[in-house]
């Protein structure tokens, strides 16, 4: 599976010279709890929810300041067409929650580990099926007799 | 997605009970007409770039010439 595939949501991106409040607002106008920051047709950072208040809120930053202020840089990024285990692994080295996937570095969209392990869940939830619904209802009869 | 500006784009909600959210294109910034798109959201007047998944659809109006 791509990486592209894994995309569930729309991306939402904002220029480094934008107010915190903006993107605060634009956060829940959207209801994403991150925004790519870009400039100039490349992605410099990220700034997510929790960055507003830990790095915004927190500190007392005034609610104009600019949002490279208070962004994650750089990004870790993965390709359009690259395998999503890459994303695994970017996950396990990086302990980041979000992957910008990019493709020719134009920035595509968003992968989170929340999409990842609905994904997952569903589909251990499938293979499990089979061995509840032994474990509870037991083997089927077979229809034919068996025969020496 | 092909997206001219003036059109009308709406995410739709993720979780039971959200509403979908909605912005007006003001400007395609992406060559030969892909994202990202420049947007107004309906409800704050708020801009930001938009770069469309498969949870958004895009309402196409007739754009008269002057």
């Amino acid at each position: 599976m791509r990486s592209i595939e894994a995309i569930r949501r729309s991306g939402i991106g904002i220029g480094p010279e934008r107010t915190i409040h903006d993107a605060a607002v634009v956060m829940e106008q959207t209801g994403v709890g991150s925004l790519v920051v870009i400039d100039d047709a490349r992605i410099v950072g990220i700034v997510t929810d929790r960055d507003l208040v830990r790095r915004g809120l927190a500190t007392g930053l005034p609610a104009d300041a600019r949002v490279d202020g208070v962004m994650s840089a750089p990004v870790v990024t993965l390709g359009a067409d690259d395998d999503l285990h890459s994303a695994f692994a970017l996950f396990r080295t990086h302990a980041v929650r979000r992957l910008a996937v990019v493709r020719d570095e134009q920035f595509v969209g968003m992968i989170t580990v929340d999409d990842l392990l609905m994904d997952l869940a569903a589909d251990l939830a499938d293979l499990s099926r089979p061995i509840t619904g032994e474990v509870l209802f037991g083997h089927h009869d077979s229809p034919v007799p068996a025969t020496r | 997605m092909q997206v001219s500006k003036g059109d009308r784009i709406v995410i739709h909600g993720h979780r039971v009970g959200e509403p979908d959210r909605d912005a007006e294109v003001l400007e395609v910034q992406g060559a030969d007409g892909g994202p990202p798109y420049l947007v107004r959201w309906g409800d704050s007047g708020h801009e930001s770039l938009f770069f469309p998944g498969s949870d958004a659809t895009v309402q196409h109006f007739e754009h008269r010439s002057q």
